[in-house]
C-alpha cells in the first residue's frame, strides 16, 4: 500500500528522477578531504537551529520588563525542556560561526573561491555577514547585562567615523546616524530590543535561508572543487568520481553523527562558555560590567579595532579585512589553485591562519600596550596574507608560463 | 597519505582543536578572579537540605532589601501589604515544589513590572537609603558563583570596596556565622540550579544522547562500508 | 554470515533512526504540554451567603469556570424537566448525586464542545424552566447540570465538594467524593 501511494506520488512529481539525478548520478571527485564536511556541518547546525529557534520565540517576549525573566524564569524553569532548547540555541550559534570559519578557511585553503566560483564565494561571505548580524542581534534578546553592554558596545562603534582625519563633520554625521539606526533612538530601549527581535526571528533566518539556497546551488551548477586544484574530466578520469550518494553521504553522515555527539556533549555538559555568568544579570543601563568584551568570532576584528590607536583607522581597518575577504577571488588570480600545489600560498596561509587565531585570544586578554603592540603585529600580518596575494599570483604567472601553460 | 600530508592535517588539526580549547574550554590568558570557598562552606553549599534551612535564614536576615521573586520571596515590606496575597494570587504564577511525592504551591512568581509597581514606594526608600535598589537575588548565583557570594556575604567590603551591602554576620560574636553564610549561599543555589533530582535526569539524557550520536556514527559508517563492498568502490 | 550481518546493520540503522526520531519528538512535544501550574488551584472556597437565590456565581477551579448555583427551597418540586438519558462518571443524574441540596458547584464547561453555558434563571423560548443554555450548539441543561436537550453527551462535571459552616469547599472531597 505504502508503495503503491509512493509510486503514485513520483509518477507525478517525479520525484524519483530528481533524487536520481542529484543523488546517484551526481558525481563528485574521490579524492575529497575531511574539511570537506564542514558545509554539510553547517548545514545540520542551521536546521538546529531553526528548530530550537521556533521553540523559544514561543516563549520569549521582546518586552525589557519581561525579556530576563522570559528567558531565565519561564524558558530555563516553567516549560519542560525549555533548558534544552536554549542551550541548544546557544550552544548552536557558537558551533554554527566556528563551523563556518573552517568552511571557509578550508574554501581559502583549496582555493575553492576561483573560476567558475567566484560567485560562491561571494553568497558565502554575504551568508557570513549575516550570520554575523544575526548573532548580534539574537545576543541583545536575553537582556542580561553582557547583550546589553555588548550591544551598547557594538552600536558605538560606527560612532568612532568621527574621529577622521579629514572630514570630520560628515564622517561624524554619517557614524552617528548607523548608530542611531541600530538602537532604534539615543538609548536601548523597547524599541531596540524589538528591532533586534524581528530582524533576528524573521528577517535574517528568512534571507539566511534564501542565500544558503542560492550557496548550494551555485555549488552545484559549478561543481565541487578539488583538493588537487584542478577540474576533473568527466570522460576521460571516470574512475576519479564517485556517486555523491551513497559514497559521500553516508560518510559525511557518519562524521555529521559524530559532530552532534560533540556538540550534545557541550550542550549537556559544558554549557558554562556559552551561557556565560555575567549574562545572568539582568541589564542595567546604570553599571557596565568589569569585564566586557564581543563573543569570540568577533574578538579578531575587535582586538584590531582596539589594537589601533586611531579609532577611525581601527574602524577603517576591520572593515578593510571584511571587504578584502570579499574580495579574495579577484585578488588571488593565479593560475594555480589548492594550498597543496602552491608553495608560496601554503605559507602565507599559514601566517593568516595563525595571525587571526592570535588576534582572537590577544581578544580575550587585557589591554596592555604589550598587547596592543602584538595586536597591531597580526593585524599587520593579515594585511600582509591579502596583499601577498596579488604579488604570488603574478610569480605564479611566471612558473605557469615558463612550463608552458601548465599547472 | 605522504609524510608530509601526514603533518600537515596532524599540524591543522592540532591548532583548531587548541585554539577552540582557549577560548571555549580553559583560557590561560583571560583575566579571571578566583574566590575562594572553604571546604566545610562548600559541603553546606552543595546539600539540599541546608538550602531550606538558608530560605529562612535568608527571610530573617536579607530580604528586607533583597527578593527571590523566582522562588516567591519578596521584600518584608512588600509581604506586609494587605492586598499583598491577593495581588499574588490574581496576578502572579504558582511556584510548584514537589514533596514527598506530591506537588505544592511553594510559593507565587510575580512578573517584574507588577512586582515593581506594587513595591514602588519600598523600593525608592531602598534606594533613598542604600543609593541603589538592592538587587533580585534570583540568578545571582549563576552570575557570580558559589566562592564570591560567600566572601561577599561574609564581608561585604573586602570584596567589593564601597559596596552599600552591610556585613551582617560576625564571626566574632556568632560561632555559626560560617555555617548560616554557606546556607544562605545553599539556598540561592537551589534556587539557581535545577534541583538534585533534574539534574540526575539530565546526566542520564545527556549521556544518551552523546552515546546514540556515537553509536550511530559507527553505524552509518559500517553500512557505508558494505555498500561500497556490494558496489564495487573502495 | 554475509546476509545476517547486512540485516544486522539494516535493522540497527533503522531501529537507532527511529528511536532517535522519538527523541527528537519527545523534547519537542514536552515544550507544548500544559504547564502544571495553571492546574493548581486545587482548594476554592465560596462563601455560600453572597450567592443571591436564583443566582448563580462564576469562580473558577483548576483553571476552569466554576458555577455555584443556589436555589430557593422547594425548587424541585416546582419544576419537572424531562432529562435525557446520560448520566455523569458515578452512574448517576447530577440530581441524584448532590441529594436534594440547594447549594452546589457545577464545572461551567458544556459536555458537547467546551462552551460556556449561560444561566437562564427565568427561562426562555426553547425552556420555561429555570436552565444552562450553551450558546454554541444549543446545548441544555437543568441547574444540576443533567442534558435535557441538545448534543451534549453527558451531564456537566461536578467537583468534589464539601461544606464547612456557611462556605461551600471546592477541590476537598465531601457529598461528592471526587470529580465526576
Amino acid at each position: 500500500m505504502l508503495r503503491r501511494i509512493a509510486a503514485w506520488i513520483d509518477e507525478r512529481a517525479k520525484v524519483g528522477d530528481l533524487y536520481r539525478e542529484q543523488m546517484i548520478e551526481y558525481k563528485v571527485p574521490k579524492n575529497l578531504t575531511f574539511p570537506y564536511v564542514f558545509g554539510v556541518l553547517a548545514l545540520i547546525t542551521f536546521a538546529l537551529q531553526i528548530v530550537s529557534g521556533i521553540i523559544l520565540i514561543m516563549y520569549y517576549k521582546p518586552v525589557i520588563a519581561h525579556a530576563f525573566d522570559s528567558t531565565n524564569y519561564t524558558i530555563m524553569r516553567e516549560i519542560d525542556f525549555g533548558w534544552l532548547f536554549r542551550h541548544i540555541h546557544a550552544a548552536g550559534a557558537n558551533f554554527f560561526l566556528a563551523i563556518v570559519y573552517l568552511h571557509m578557511f578550508t574554501g581559502i585553503y583549496y582555493n575553492a573561491y576561483k573560476k567558475p566560483r567566484e560567485l560562491v564565494w561571494i553568497v558565502g561571505w554575504v551568508i557570513y555577514f549575516t550570520l554575523l548580524v544575526t548573532a548580534l542581534t539574537g545576543y541583545l534578546l536575553p537582556w542580561g547585562q553582557l547583550s546589553y553592554w555588548g550591544t551598547v558596545v557594538t552600536t558605538e562603534i560606527p560612532a568612532s567615523l568621527a574621529d577622521a582625519p579629514v572630514l570630520k563633520g560628515i564622517f561624524g554625521a554619517i557614524g552617528e546616524t548607523i548608530s542611531i539606526w541600530m538602537k532604534g533612538g539615543y538609548k536601548l530601549e523597547d524599541l531596540a530590543l524589538g528591532r533586534f527581535f524581528g530582524l533576528h526571528v524573521v528577517f535574517l533566518p528568512l534571507i539566511l535561508l534564501g542565500l544558503v539556497a542560492i550557496h548550494l546551488f551555485l555549488v552545484r551548477a559549478a561543481g565541487i572543487s578539488n583538493p588537487e586544484g584542478y577540474e576533473i574530466d568527466k570522460k576521460n578520469e571516470p574512475e576519479k568520481l564517485v556517486p555523491f550518494h551513497p559514497y559521500v553521504t553516508l560518510k559525511e553522515g557518519a562524521i555529521a553523527m559524530w559532530y552532534l555527539a560533540l556538540f550534545f556533549f557541550f550542550v549537556f555538559f559544558y554549557m558554562s562558555h556559552f551561557l556565560p555568568a555575567d549574562n545572568f544579570e539582568p541589564a542595567d543601563p546604570l553599571k557596565t560590567p568589569p569585564h566586557i568584551a564581543p563573543e569570540w568570532y568577533l574578538l579578531g576584528f575587535y582586538e584590531v579595532f582596539r589594537s589601533i590607536p586611531s579609532k577611525f583607522w581601527g574602524f577603517v581597518a576591520f572593515n578593510l579585512i571584511l571587504l578584502l575577504l570579499l574580495l579574495l577571488p579577484f585578488l588571488d588570480f593565479s593560475p594555480l589553485r589548492s594550498a597543496r600545489r602552491r608553495p608560496l600560498f601554503f605559507v602565507m596561509f599559514l601566517v593568516f591562519v595563525i595571525s587571526s587565531m592570535a588576534l582572537t585570544i590577544l581578544g580575550t586578554m587585557s589591554p596592555t600596550p604589550t598587547n596592543a603592540k602584538l595586536g597591531m603585529f597580526f593585524t599587520a600580518l593579515v594585511f600582509l596574507f591579502f596583499l601577498s596575494l596579488p604579488v604570488i599570483s603574478f610569480v605564479e604567472w611566471g612558473w605557469y608560463k615558463a612550463r608552458g601553460g601548465q599547472a | 597519505m605522504s609524510a608530509a600530508g601526514l603533518i600537515k592535517t596532524v599540524f591543522f588539526t592540532l591548532i583548531t582543536v587548541g585554539f577552540f580549547f582557549i577560548i571555549w574550554v580553559y583560557n590561560p590568558f583571560a583575566h579571571k578572579e578566583v574566590y575562594e570557598l572553604p571546604e566545610e562552606a562548600a559541603r553546606i553549599v552543595g546539600d539540599p537540605k541546608a538550602a531550606l534551612e538558608g530560605r529562612e535564614l535568608f527571610k530573617q536576615s536579607c530580604s528586607s532589601c533583597h527578593s527571590v521573586r523566582y522562588d516567591g520571596v519578596y521584600l518584608m515590606s512588600v509581604e506586609a501589604k494587605p492586598e499583598w496575597q491577593k495581588i499574588l494570587k490574581t496576578m502572579g504564577k504558582p511556584i510548584l515544589e514537589t514533596q514527598d511525592g506530591k506537588v505544592k504551591i511553594k510559593g507565587y512568581y510575580l512578573p517584574r513590572d507588577v512586582y515593581e509597581a506594587v513595591a514602588l514606594q519600598d523600593l525608592e526608600n531602598l534606594k533613598a537609603s542604600f543609593g541603589k535598589v538592592p538587587p533580585d537575588l534570583s540568578t545571582i548565583y549563576l552570575a557570580r558563583g558559589p566562592g564570591y557570594l560567600y566572601q561577599f556575604i561574609m564581608d561585604p567590603q573586602k570584596v567589593l570596596p564601597g559596596t552599600s551591602m552591610p556585613k551582617l554576620f560576625f564571626p566574632e560574636y556568632d560561632k555559626e556565622a560560617p555555617q548560616k553564610v554557606a546556607k544562605i549561599v545553599a539556598y540561592l543555589r537551589s534556587v539557581s540550579e535545577p534541583s538534585p533530582s533534574e539534574k540526575a535526569k539530565r546526566l542520564v539524557m545527556g549521556v544518551a544522547t552523546v552515546g546514540y550520536f556515537i553509536l550511530m556514527g559507527f553505524i552509518l559508517w559500517f553500512y557505508r562500508k558494505r555498500v561500497l563492498e556490494k558496489m564495487g568502490i573502495s | 554470515m554475509e546476509a545476517t550481518r547486512r540485516d544486522f546493520l539494516g535493522f540497527a540503522l533503522g531501529g537507532m533512526g527511529v528511536i532517535g526520531a522519538l527523541g527528537v519528538l519527545y523534547p519537542v512535544i514536552r515544550t507544548l504540554a500544559p504547564s502544571a501550574a495553571s492546574t493548581t488551584e486545587a482548594k476554592v472556597e465560596i462563601d455560600v451567603n453572597k450567592v443571591p437565590e436564583m443566582g448563580l456565581r462564576v469562580t473558577s477551579w483548576k483553571g476552569k469556570p466554576l458555577f455555584v448555583i443556589k436555589l430557593p427551597e422547594g425548587f424541585e418540586g416546582k419544576y419537572s424537566y424531562d432529562v435525557k438519558d446520560t448520566t455523569n462518571d458515578a452512574g448517576k443524574l447530577n440530581k441524584d448525586l448532590f441529594k436534594g441540596r440547594n447549594i452546589f458547584a457545577v464545572i461551567g464547561v458544556c459536555t458537547h464542545l467546551g462552551c460556556i453555558p449561560l444561566w437562564k434563571p427565568e427561562g426562555d423560548a426553547d425552556l420555561a424552566s429555570p436552565h444552562l443554555h450553551c450558546p454554541c450548539h444549543g446545548g441544555i441543561y437543568t441547574p444540576w447540570g443533567d442534558v435535557v436537550a441538545g448534543p451534549p453527551p453527558r451531564p456537566l462535571w461536578v467537583p468534589p465538594q464539601r461544606f464547612e459552616g456557611n462556605k461551600l469547599v471546592v477541590g476537598e472531597p465531601g457529598f461528592v467524593e471526587r470529580l465526576v
